[in-house]
Order: C-alpha cells, then structure tokens, then sequence
C-alpha cells in the first residue's frame, strides 16, 4: 500500500448487548493509542443510519483508509459496513469487523475480562486491517432463464412463478407425470377441498405454458458452472411411446399382455396398472410409458406373436427402439423441489405393518378414500373371508417422527392435521364406525388447523394420549396396546383396520442431487438452507433456491408459499442480468504451485482446476482458481503442502499478525 | 535375483530412445556400500546389482531433477526416466502418481520383487566392514555375506531390517518391466515399537521424543531422502511467514519434525529412508508409522498402493472419525 494507514476504529455498543459487559468507553482510548489510529468512537449503533454517518463523516473529514467496525458478526454486517464506505469512494474491502459480541460480551459475564478480551481482539484487527489489499467485485452476465428440479406442487408453482414473470423455465420431472404427492391425496386439511380439483389445473397450466418446458420422466445428469451460468444436461428416459404421436386414449394399457399386473406406483401398490401405463388419470403430459423392468418384449425381446400395444395403437406411436436422449440448456438459477419419501413403517416392526394387510400407511389410507383409488372411494377391507367395512379404526400418529429410534428427531408437521382429516373422511363415509387416534401431542398450528381439530373431535373421534408399543393379532382382529397415559391405565383395543400416521423422510436418492450441486444437509438430513431464518429459501451454493418438502417437512400452504418465495429469489439475478462476483477468493500462487491437485479434490464448490501453464519452456501443471465458482472458504489453503492456495484478505502474511496481536505467537 | 537377467534388461531399457536415463544401483566404493547408478545408455548398466544392501529409495530422485529455464526456442526434454524399484519404492511411485507428482508417461518402473533388505547399521556392527569390496546375498533362508571371498551364512531375522520385518508389499505394486517372479509375502511383524509409544502416558511420551529431537541437528537430511517431500518450495524454509525458526532448540526441532511429519500423514510409505540417513539416529520411523496406523484405523486408509485413488488429504466422506479433534 502507497498511503501511510490511518485506521479508524468503532465501536458499538449494540444497546446493551455489547455496552452491559464490555467498558466500551475504556476500550475507545485504548483503540486510539494502537499503531496508525487516527480515531476511535463509540456509538449506540453502529449499524444505524446515524453510526454509519459517523464513519463516512471520518473518512472524508480526517482522510481514513482503513475501518475496523468492532461490533457483531461479520455475517451479520459485513456488508453494511462495506457498502457505507464504499459510498466515500474508499474499497470495500478496507474493513475489518472485530466481533466483541458473539464472540465476547454475550459469552463472558465479568466485565474486566470481557473489556481485556474486546481490547484483544480489536488490537488483532488493527493489526491486520494495515494489510488488507484493495479488491474488486466483478460482474458477468446472468442467463435469464431458469432450471427447476422435481414437479410436485413445489416444483410447479416456482416454475409457473418465473414462467408468468417472463422467464423461460426448465421443469425437470423423473417420473413420468407432473403431480408429485399432492396428486396422490384425496382431499386436503383444513379445508377439505378437492387436491386433485386445485392442482389438476396448475399441472395442465405448466404443461401449456410458452415459457415452460417441461421434461417429464427427465433426470438432471450434469450440472456445471455458477450463479448466472449453469450448464445443465438432463437425460430424457425413453418412454418407448413416441411423445407427439401418443394421444392417450389408453387402448394400448388395455391388450398389454401383462394389462394390470403391477403395483400401481400411484396407488401406493394398492391398485394395479399394466407394463404400459399412465400414472394416472389426469397425468399431465398425457402419454404413456413403458415400464421396462416388466415390458415383456423389453425384458426378453419376446412378446407371444407381437406386442400387442402395438397392434392396438391406431396412431403407431409404440417404439421399441427408442433411446434415451439428451439435451442440454444454460439457466441463471435452480430451484430444488425434489420432495419427501413417506417413512417405511417396516422399520417400526412393532406396529405389524409387513405382516398384517389391514395396518395401512396414511398415504395408502389416501388411496383408499378417494374416488379416484383403487375401490373407488369405498372404505373396505379384506377380513379373511371377505370385504367389510370397517368398524372399529385406529390411528397412530407420530410414525418415524420425533422417534429417535429411527434416527428421526424431528416432526413432519403434517400427520397431525392429515390424521384428524381421515378420521373425518371416515367420519363422513362410516358413520358407525369406532375411531381413536392414539397421539403424543397434537400441534394444529396453522391457520383454521385448531379450528378443524375441534371439529374432528365433536364428530365423536376419541383421542387417546398414548403412543401404542405394539400391534397384534387376536382371531381376525387387530389388537392395539397401549397405556393411556392420562388416566395411567393400560389399554388393549380390539380394531379392523389400523392406520399408521407415517412421516416424511428425506428423498432416499437426495445423495444424487446433493453431489450435482455441492448441496449440504441439516442435522434431519433434509437440504440444508442458506440461514434458517433470514435465508430459509437460499442455499450455500449462489443461485441454487429450495422448495417444499426437500428442505424440512411442510403442508401445502407452506410449499407452495416456500415455492413462490425461491422463485422470486431465483429470478432476482435473472431479472438483473448480471450477477456480482465477491472478490474474497483464493489465489494461486503459480510459481510454488507442485500440481499436486489436493486443492481441486478437496473443494467444496468445485472451483478449481489443474491447467498447464509454460514455465521458463517446461510445460508443467498448476491450479486456478474459477473466481465465479470460489467461496473464498479456505479448505483448499489448508489443503496446500507447499502454502501456495490462499484466500484473499486471509492470506497468511494477513493473519499471522492478527494472531501475533493476540500475543499467541511471536 | 539373476544379476545378468537384471543388467540385460537394463541395457536394454537403458538403450530406448525414449528413456533419458536409467536409474538403478551398483556397488559401492568400499566394504558393504552399495550406490545409486545413473545410466545414459547401455554401457551405464554393466555394473547394476540388485542385493540385500540395496536399501536406497531411488524414487526419491524423480523429483530432485531441477526444470532449469530454457533458451527461447529450446524443446524440454520429455523423455522418460527409467528406474529399478523395491515393494516399498514401488509405492513411494504409486504415491507421486495420486499427487501428480509425476505422470505416468514419464516413467519406466522396473520391478524388483524383494526378499528383504539388511539394517546396514547393525550389518556393520556385527560383521565389520573391511576396506575390501564386501557383498550380500540372498540364500533360502537369510543371507550370506562374502568378503575377501569368504562366506558367511546368517539367519534372515539377524539383520532384517525393521523396517522389512513390519513389510506388507515386498513385491512392487506399480510396474511396467518385472526382474523375477514374486516373492511370497511373508507375515508382518506386529509393530511393537509404535504400540509401546502408544502406551505411555501424555508426559511419558513428551519426555521420550523430546529427549529424541533435542538431538536433531536439523541437517534436513531426512526430508532431503525422503521420496514424498518434494516441494520446490518447502514451507519450512519460508522466512516470511517463518513457521519454523532456524535455531537448532527442542521447541524449533519439534516444530520442524512435527510438521513434516504431519505433511506426510496418509502420505508415507514407510521405506524407513528417513531413520536410515539420520545423523543423529533419531526414531523418525516410529512417528510417521505411527500416523500410518491412524489413518489405517480411523479411516481404512494405505497410501502408495493404488495410482488411481484420491489423495488422503482431499478426501472426505461425511462418517469420518473426528474424535481426535480438541
């Protein structure tokens, strides 16, 4: 640096958080007698309008250039404080933040330490504030266009979002309907509206949408680059069925040799469909598939005389030949939707679900009361001898929830609501009918939640405050036992059917995902967001957003209001066109570089690569930096035998007299 | 090992316009000494042995060869080096080929399967040298040492060396040309050594290496042999920010052999080069075997075995042990 340093130093009281343990008027004397302090104050709040006037005031008044802000969290302000001097036209980057709050006053009691302590860590930043070099953000250039993983509900109304704002949308879908597990429900709490009846329209409005293209029975197989520029390649399965010649109309699902062998998928295995098939009635896009695990003439090239979908299909759109295929596309953003897989109850052996055909799960017990499912909405069971309507149902909810034993501490927040919903359906369906609910607590937290709660409950549904140890069969009656924890008094139920309130679990092949995109997990395995509360929607890898499901358990409303959140985040860069590049980055120094590449294996967000570089005639390999892609963690410097890959402003001749300062080292 | 096999194949390797030249060993210039052998061609090689007493890690010279910079319009020459390797050598190979260290195409390995070498420390103090020219070799079971064209026949476990008798991969894992069938591996010693450390106390095992590196010199021979420590720019050397202060006192030599053995944690082959050239006898062995052992337990994990693994230290899967971390 050319300029003598003139730092000043300021210090803030953060009301009391920092001024009720720390002396702060004690430390601002100190501060002045540092090396190169021209000023040092103290203020009320320093993030404040008015305290950051104070330090703009002292840059131009007394020709500062270099700030240390002693106060909170960089995470928490460093940007403020950045942006107020860069309004005096000094670098950004001259700042450093000393935290005596987290760090200092809200970890120590006793004031004279916490004040010794504060004096420390300012000194440190003092010290290392003189060698901070002038850096600049760069800008490049975002496309306006966006990628979204996972057509559910989440998935579609964030794809719908962007697509409305004027952006073209990439609606990749694994399986081969739109819909996700909001298709599968019956009717929906608190309001008891038809699921199919509200979403089948937003699935046809994507489908038709000029700024969606949806790629159903899609996978993503490839995704490289950064915020603004991320190069997709997403594999489309072959359905076998031609996608433009294929109308629907089913004949083909009809002569399939093997027509309605298979567990339907849908239908949670409790209905059948053929090899080929459609999800289900209102799948959008409207074409068939074939299922080639248990195509016959996939399978073993032989299908009697000829397949006969194809002799049924009158517009030839069967294909056996088809392959799958590729295409690849640049968008700005991403938005992860990939959803949730309902708990295996198998894993709660105690509760008899392998065992006994009339232990359903919530999602079967959907199926089985909506008129689209496989008895057409009649709640019936198979007893042994024949089909009955139940009369006596037990619910039991908190299945693979808040249950350590299966690894899930958390609650899915919605078995509650959607246990009072079915007891109610069958309420409505089987008025005779005896129903408990077997609970721990029951949290109707949302809105008209408490309200329908109550209305399950007068509609003569008996709650039992117990959690059930186990489940077995006496004659053709399941028995359920339990302790009723309120009255103290063990209870032995005798019930026809038994539905389990499963909850939902991370994506088993969320790993997948995870690696494409450099995604975390939070301590429930789900994705892990950006802050859980200012950030809930934003990643740690720039541009990538999440929605619904994938990121924690949510009813409805609460996705499709996370989905419209990522889809305005994820149209921000695409609205601006450009996306700022933070200039906080590692740095290679070339000439000690040995190519040994550690630092590109063991980067988090894929940010470096190894390149030949001409060295006085040998050509000999090194690691660079891609600044767009480099967070500026530092894994790779610590990485680095040879102390050649460092980030900016924290590189070792930086830190080392921070640390000095503390009078850790010599 | 059949000695004219060796030097045959050796010249003919030694003769390949590819290769710039060949690596290997021949005898010293008096008593037990046996010395690197540098062959530009053919005639380089007549001399080659391969014996008990070549203990020398010639990969250690792969990357000593300084790039010095080039009159404009001058081509690098991008032949291969060519060079005979024991087991543990072998590794050292396979070591600098996951750093990229060195590259594949710019190597001739020449197998040596290996039935053990001598401790040439205790070979000297039993059997001592004579200013005539000395040999070893392998009999069925031990060695026989001719000097003055005399022979002596010993018991292998005499003068195995330590480093041999805790050996896993006596036959090369890396190699484009084999010299002889491979030798049957034999059972790895237990490591005493390390598991004695091990149990000491935090004190007692304070008070024993710093009674050890209170006699280190600071020589820097044992990083000078050492086949894995290759940076151009050692970090131990840097002034600014000066890691390791020059002065030759318990706590600088701690640091210094502390933090070269913590950069060779998951990166050490264990040939044992280090404790071989070591003035001042220190157990340098002992503290990078026994950070072999850690990350074997912790994390399942062999440097030096297979080319195409990922580094250790670039490695991460999110059920790694972190119970040592304060």
């Amino acid at each position: 640096m050319t300029d003598k340093p003139k730092i000043g130093v300021y210090i803030c009281h953060c009301g009391i958080n920092i001024a009720s343990t720390v002396d702060v008027e004690t430390v601002e004397e100190y501060a002045l007698k540092l090396p190169n302090v021209e000023v040092a104050r103290t203020y009320s709040y320093m993030c404040s309008d008015p305290g950051q006037a104070l330090i703009k005031e002292d840059i131009k008044e007394n020709g500062l250039n270099r700030i240390v802000v002693a106060s909170c969290s960089p995470r928490m302000h460093e940007m403020t404080f950045r942006k107020a001097i860069q309004e005096t036209g000094l670098n950004p980057y001259f700042l450093e933040m000393a935290n005596i709050r987290e760090q200092c006053s809200w970890v120590h009691e006793e004031t004279e330490e916490a004040t010794a302590k504060a004096k420390k860590l300012i000194a440190a930043s003092v010290a290392k504030v003189r060698l901070l070099e002038a850096l600049e953000s760069k800008e490049v250039d975002a496309e306006p266009a966006a990628l979204v993983i996972g057509a559910g509900i989440a998935g579609i109304q964030a794809a719908l979002d962007i697509a409305d704002a004027g952006f073209k949308t990439y609606l990749v879908e694994k399986t081969p309907s739109v819909g996700g597990r909001m298709a599968q429900l019956d009717k929906t709490f608190p309001t008891l509206d038809c699921s199919a009846c509200i979403l089948t329209p937003k699935m046809v409005d994507c489908a038709n949408h000029p700024n969606i293209e949806l790629l159903s029975y899609s996978e993503v197989e490839e995704i490289n680059g950064f915020i603004g520029n991320f190069d997709i390649k997403v594999r489309k399965k072959a359905r076998y069925v031609d996608f433009d010649k294929c109308t629907g109309c089913g004949d083909c699902a009809k002569e399939c040799r093997v027509a309605d062998r298979f567990p339907s998928e849908f239908d949670q295995g409790m209905g059948k469909r053929s090899a080929i098939y459609l999800p289900f009635p209102q799948a959008v896009p409207a074409k068939y598939t074939i299922d080639p695990e248990n195509c016959l003439y996939l399978k073993r090239g032989k299908c009697g005389k000829g397949p006969k979908c194809q002799e049924a299909c009158g517009v030839g759109a069967i294909d056996f030949e088809q392959q799958d295929e590729f295409v690849e596309f640049r968008v700005g953003a991403i938005i992860v939707a990939t959803g949730f897989d309902p708990f295996n109850p198998s894993r709660k052996p105690e509760y008899g679900y392998d065992d006994y055909p009339n232990v359903i799960t919530g999602m079967e017990m959907e199926r089985l009361v909506s008129a689209s499912g496989p008895t057409g909405g009649k709640v019936v069971i198979d007893n042994g001898e024949e089909e009955i309507e139940p009369k006596e149902v037990a619910f039991i909810k908190c299945v693979g929830s808040r249950d350590e034993s299966v690894g899930n501490e958390y609650c899915s927040r919605v078995c509650c609501m959607y246990t009072a919903k079915q007891a109610h359906l069958i309420r409505e369906k089987l008025p005779d009918a005896n129903i408990r609910i077997y609970y721990m607590d029951v949290r109707a937290f949302g809105k008209g939640y408490e309200e329908f709660y109550d209305r399950v409950r007068r509609e003569n549904v008996r709650y039992i405050r117990g959690n059930p140890s186990e489940i077995f069969k006496r004659g053709n009656k399941l028995i359920v036992k339990a302790e009723n924890t309120l009255t103290s008094t063990p209870v032995e139920d005798e019930v026809d059917l038994v539905v389990l309130g499963v909850g939902l679990e991370p994506r088993a092949e969320m790993r997948q995902i995870m690696d494409l995109l450099r995604l975390s997990q939070s301590g429930d395995r789900f994705f892990l967001e950006a802050h859980p509360k200012l950030r809930p929607v934003d990643t740690a890898t720039e541009g990538v957003y999440l929605a619904g499901c994938c990121q924690g358990p949510k009813d409805i409303p609460d996705t499709v209001a996370q989905a419209k959140g990522a889809a305005s985040s994820a149209m921000i860069p695409l609205a601006k066109g450009k996306v700022t590049i933070d200039a906080q980055v590692a740095e290679v120094n070339e000439a000690t570089c040995r190519g040994c590449g550690f630092c590109v294996e063991i980067c988090p967000y894929t940010a470096i690569e190894m390149v030949t570089v001409n060295r006085f005639g040998h050509e000999i390999e090194v690691a660079r930096v891609n600044e767009a892609l480099c967070k500026g963690c530092g894994s790779c410097s610590a990485a680095c035998l040879s102390d050649s890959i460092q980030p900016k402003s924290f590189r070792d001749r930086q830190i080392l007299p921070q640390i000095a300062a503390l009078g850790v080292i010599k | 090992m059949d000695l004219d096999k060796l030097r045959e194949t050796a010249a003919e390797v030694a003769a390949r316009d590819d290769v710039k030249y060949l690596i290997g060993w021949e005898k010293g210039s008096y008593g037990y000494r046996v010395a690197p052998a540098f062959a530009e061609d053919a005639d380089g090689t007549a001399d080659m042995i391969f014996s008990p007493l070549c203990t020398a890690n010639l990969a250690t010279y792969l990357t000593l060869v300084e790039k010095l910079p080039l009159p404009r319009g001058q081509e690098p020459d991008n032949r291969k080096v060519a060079l005979m390797v024991k087991g543990c050598d072998s590794r050292a190979v396979a070591q600098l080929l996951v750093e990229k260290g060195i590259h594949r195409d710019e190597v001739v390995v020449i197998g040596c399967p290996c039935p053990g070498m001598v401790d040439p420390a205790l070979l000297s103090e039993k059997y001592p040298e004579t200013e005539e020219i000395a040999e070893l070799k392998w009999s069925d079971d031990g060695f026989i040492i001719v000097r003055n064209g005399e022979e002596t026949a010993v018991p292998r476990e005499e003068l195995l060396a330590e480093k041999c008798r805790l050996c896993r991969y006596p036959n090369p894992v890396v190699s484009d040309i084999m010299l002889d069938e491979p030798v049957e591996s034999w059972e790895p010693a237990e490591d005493e050594e390390v598991t004695e450390i091990e149990g000491k106390e935090v004190e007692g095992r304070w008070d024993y290496w710093q009674q050890e590196f209170s006699n280190c010199i600071r020589c820097y021979s044992c990083r000078n042999v050492c086949p894995l420590c290759y940076c151009q720019d050692c970090i131990l050397d840097r002034i600014n920010p000066s890691w390791v202060f020059r002065s030759v006192n318990f706590s600088e030599n701690t640091a210094f052999n502390i933090a070269r053995a913590f950069h060779l944690a998951g990166r050490c082959i264990e040939c044992g080069e280090c404790e071989r050239v070591c003035p001042a006898n220190i157990p340098l062995g002992k503290i990078n075997r026994k950070l072999a052992r850690e990350v074997r337990d912790k994390y399942g994990f062999e440097p030096g075995l297979d080319p195409e693994s990922e580094p250790f230290q670039a490695s991460y899967k999110p059920d790694d042990p972190e119970d040592f971390i304060l």
